[in-house]
């Protein structure tokens, strides 16, 4: 999702009728949506379609079933999720995976067991909806009927992608507005973050990333209309140190970014903002004549900045990225050579369906982007990658490894795998759970603050849709192969999330 | 970054025409009615209703305002008066100069910072609301519209 400006919004006002008026109540009320009704005929059958179930308004809160090893000595703390958990109301459902409301989850692990806790982000857009009992606001990618209107941005933040924690806060984050604060213990939302300076409402994307010497965070906010973006630069404990405009950004729908020891790089791919339309993500195409486009910016100076082409593509996330003497930047990342999941995967899965034709193709690989413009891009790997994650102390630095779920073209329904790939030499280890057990983003958590690069675990969620249950996995991060070290399993299934964050140690 | 706020502040509410209506602009001789505007939902308690009254859709795409007017804030309702109107259909676009600066604040990427409003309660999507939305009657004398702020 991607901010809007008023001076570009304006032009979205005809189109904004028209697309009101196209959706005709009576007729939607006779005939049912079709795609509420395609959902609940493939649920009927189907557990696989729970990682798009809506979750209950009251939450969850119960305690994880130990079903195999035992926590790890000294393993402490709480996981914390983010991701879409209400694509219906009133018989009406989302057509785009991307469209649900906020749905946070903790795991709290500790001595005691594990506690797992699931509340909705009570963002203004859902407290309104939630009072009207049906969906109001125009979405990222549905407008739902008889919509109401927008007065900006954060009218439509459903703070939904992700989630971090600076200094004592959590904060939920989207891409299109405010990071919504939200208390890390008892997951009550607080309000949008107010960050002042006439900086309130503007974008604070899903990826921040936190330099490990300082643990200054930095973070991007996009308007793809305008082809520009901002920059935010925080101080650990959450105080705004910078933020400033980036102009002349091509407009493609960029996600995530990458730091290095001096420069912030970004990845502009080729799906490409055409013309404002509704919903949305309908002002998005895939132009495949537009070059992927790198841009590397000087951290101390916004003003500076190197830019290479690429060839066309497309991009969710990063691993990570170093810079070397030389100023070349190397970095990892989910690559495609398309946007088809997010133009029409995403929809696929609303109607609880998944087709080979339209699931992602992302691939591991690495970029080099080396002086004087010229770069380079290898494949790490044979098959599909996505949520790649590293250890979090070599963000920015050079570093062996890369996390990530993987699958194989012919399982459309999502990973059942997690993987380790060594960008050096290539080496991996990896762990299938085997069929019908979709697993979600493996986070990697240090076994010590000064424990060497890559020891520490490997902790991610999974639907097992033959239980119907949502599990959580913990193993040794340099040993996936050897299984998990130990294993929960909840009463019940949750809807996917998309990203988390660690709290080290505490009680909840 | 003052500069760039400054250059993205436009069109939307334009506070500039506004000033340009109040400068005395615009009432026309014939004017037979009045409207009155009943605001509600003004907070906080400060600063100025800034207001622009467009007679057809050219106005009210391009805004330039036949009118305008500014009303000061003094609890969570304001009333304005517009004298001499010819009859006829209108719409009104309004913001909330809470800080009394003359212009509607926005924030770095120029989504508006401070309340705004328009006729009919209407409410657009990524910008004001369209012509057909926000245009209500004013045939006669001593007519009242209603305004809330959201």
């Amino acid at each position: 999702m991607t901010a809007l400006s008023r001076r570009d919004a304006l032009q979205l006002i005809a189109a904004a009728g028209g697309a009101a008026a196209a959706l005709n109540a009576p007729a939607f009320a006779r005939q049912g949506d079709p795609v509420f009704l395609d959902y609940q005929t493939a649920a009927a059958n189907d557990p696989w379609t729970l990682i798009v179930r809506d979750a209950p308004a009251a939450g969850f809160d119960s305690q994880a079933e130990l079903i195999s090893g035992q926590v790890p000595d000294g393993f402490a703390g709480t996981l914390y999720r983010n991701g879409p958990g209400r694509f219906s109301r009133q018989d009406w459902r989302y057509r785009h995976w991307f469209d649900g409301d906020g749905f946070l989850q903790s795991w709290q692990i500790g001595a005691d067991g594990v506690h797992h806790r699931g509340r909705f982000i009570e963002t203004d857009k859902w407290q309104a909806e939630e009072a009207a009992g049906r969906f109001i606001v125009p979405a990222l990618g549905s407008v739902p009927p008889q919509p109401g209107g927008l007065t900006g941005p954060d009218d439509m933040n459903v703070a939904n992608t992700s989630v971090i924690l600076l200094g004592d806060e959590l904060l939920a984050l989207w891409e299109g507005g405010s990071a919504w604060s939200i208390d890390p213990d008892t997951l009550v939302s607080q309000g949008a973050r107010r960050w002042g300076n006439g900086l309130d409402g503007v974008p604070f994307s899903a990826h921040p990333k936190r330099e490990p010497e300082t643990g200054i965070v930095w973070n991007f906010g996009q308007d793809a209309p305008g082809a520009r973006m901002i920059l935010w630069k925080v101080a650990p404990d959450g105080r705004l140190l910078d933020a400033g405009l980036l102009n002349d950004v091509p407009g493609g729908m960029v996600h995530d970014f990458v730091i290095t020891e001096h420069s912030l790089v970004f990845l502009v791919g080729s799906y490409r903002f055409d013309q404002m339309r509704l919903p949305f993500i309908e002002s998005f195409g895939f132009d495949e004549d537009a070059p992927m486009v790198a841009i590397a910016v000087d951290k101390n100076d916004w003003s500076v900045r190197r830019t290479w082409e690429l060839p066309p593509g497309f991009l969710f996330h990063f691993g990570g990225a170093w810079e070397e003497a030389d100023g070349t930047i190397r970095l990892d990342a989910a690559l495609s050579q398309d946007a088809r999941f997010a133009m029409a995967g995403a929809y696929d899965v609303m109607r609880g369906q998944a087709e080979t034709e339209t699931d992602s193709q992302s691939r591991h690989m690495l970029v080099t982007l080396a002086p004087g413009g010229r770069s380079r891009i290898e494949s790490l790997g044979a098959g599909y990658i996505e949520f790649p994650q590293i250890d979090p102390r070599l963000t920015g630095l050079r570093r062996n490894d890369t996390w990530h779920i993987a699958w194989d073209a012919d399982q459309p329904r999502g990973a059942t795998r997690i993987e380790r790939r060594n960008l050096h030499t290539g080496a991996h280890d990896a762990f299938d759970h085997g069929p019908n057990v979709y697993v979600e983003e493996p986070l990697f958590i240090p076994a010590a603050p000064d424990a060497p690069e890559g020891q520490g675990w490997i902790l991610h969620t999974a639907l097992n849709a033959n239980a119907r249950r949502t599990e959580l996995h913990v193993f040794n991060a340099g040993h996936l192969s050897d299984g998990p070290v130990a294993s929960w399993q909840l009463g019940y299934a949750c809807p996917f999330g998309f990203h988390g964050c660690w709290r080290s140690g505490g009680q909840v | 970054m003052m500069n760039t706020m400054k250059t993205l502040t436009k069109t939307l509410l334009s506070a500039s025409v506004l000033a340009a209506s109040l400068a005395g602009l615009s009432v026309a001789e014939e004017s037979r009615v009045g409207l009155t505007l009943e605001i509600a939902g003004v907070a906080p308690s400060e600063g100025f209703v800034m207001i622009g009254l467009y007679d057809s859709e050219t106005s009210w795409e391009s805004g330039n305002a036949v009118a305008g007017t500014r009303a000061e804030v003094s609890g969570d309702q304001v009333v304005a008066v517009f004298d001499d109107l010819p009859a006829g259909r209108y719409g009104v676009k309004m913001y909330h100069d809470v800080n009394a600066n003359g212009e509607m604040d926005t924030n770095l990427m120029g989504i508006p910072s401070e309340p705004f409003a328009f006729s009919n309660n209407a409410r657009g999507r990524f910008g004001p609301p369209n012509w057909d939305a926000a245009v209500f009657e004013v045939a006669t004398d001593g007519t009242i519209h209603a305004i809330r702020f959201e």
